[in-house]
């Protein structure tokens, strides 16, 4: 497994869960945590089990990669450039969402919760697309 | 895109991939991709590989019409 399908799979592994979490809390119990400092401490306590677990995986990957020649060839940049640009334009359609669509209707934490969905999504793309490039390369072309 | 780095490799007394990998400047991954048929490399790597075995890239890469299309997105994205 290359250096950077190992870091798609981390990516995923580390982020999905922790926001499926979140989010389900804010869309299923939306009256859990009422005041503004409680919602700033759930998404604070989610960014740091990410960062963590995100942090700690990256470690370990680098210790085990110590000594290899090549981490990164031209085909890890194609299959990662492609992923990108298919994740960037998930990502601009949730900031034209949240940026121009929503404030009409919506206002507080529900633009701070769409517009975090719209990072998570692009990221999961990403990092899927990633994932779907080593295994099937014609998808990913 | 089939080729014979493969054939190759085992003619020059059976090199690895990760050798070859390391002598053109890619990965083991990669190299095992190309001889898979499931990457078509640069120009450039294309050539690396034929000199290192002290062939012509036609004799090391053949192309088929009708199933190339991938191949020219991945290697216009490699650059």
């Amino acid at each position: 497994m290359s250096s950077l399908e190992k870091r798609a799979w981390l990516a995923l592994w580390s982020m999905c869960p922790v926001y499926c979490v979140y989010f389900a809390i804010q869309i299923g119990f939306p009256n859990l945590l009422p005041t503004m400092l409680e919602r700033i401490g759930c998404l604070a306590v989610v960014a740091s089990i990410h960062a963590v677990a995100y942090v700690s995986g990256l470690l370990m990957i680098k210790r085990r990669e110590a000594g290899e020649p090549f981490l990164e060839d031209e085909r890890d940049r194609a299959i990662d450039g492609r992923a990108t640009r298919m994740a960037y334009f998930v990502l601009i359609t949730g900031m034209i969402v949240v940026g121009v669509v929503m404030p009409f209707n919506n206002s507080g934490w529900k633009l701070v919760n769409t517009a975090l969905l719209g990072i998570v999504l692009a990221e999961t793309v990403r990092y899927a697309l990633i994932l779907i490039g080593y295994r099937r390369p014609r998808l990913a072309h | 895109m089939s080729n014979e780095v493969r054939l190759l490799r085992f003619l020059a007394q059976d090199m690895t991939q990760a050798e070859l990998g390391k002598r053109v400047g890619l990965t083991r991954q990669t190299i095992a991709a190309i001889e898979q048929g499931r990457y078509s490399p640069s120009l450039d790597v294309a050539f690396r590989i034929a000199h290192l075995f002290g062939k012509r890239v036609d004799e090391v890469f053949h192309w088929q019409p009708g199933g190339a299309e991938g191949n020219v997105a991945a290697n216009s994205d490699a650059g």
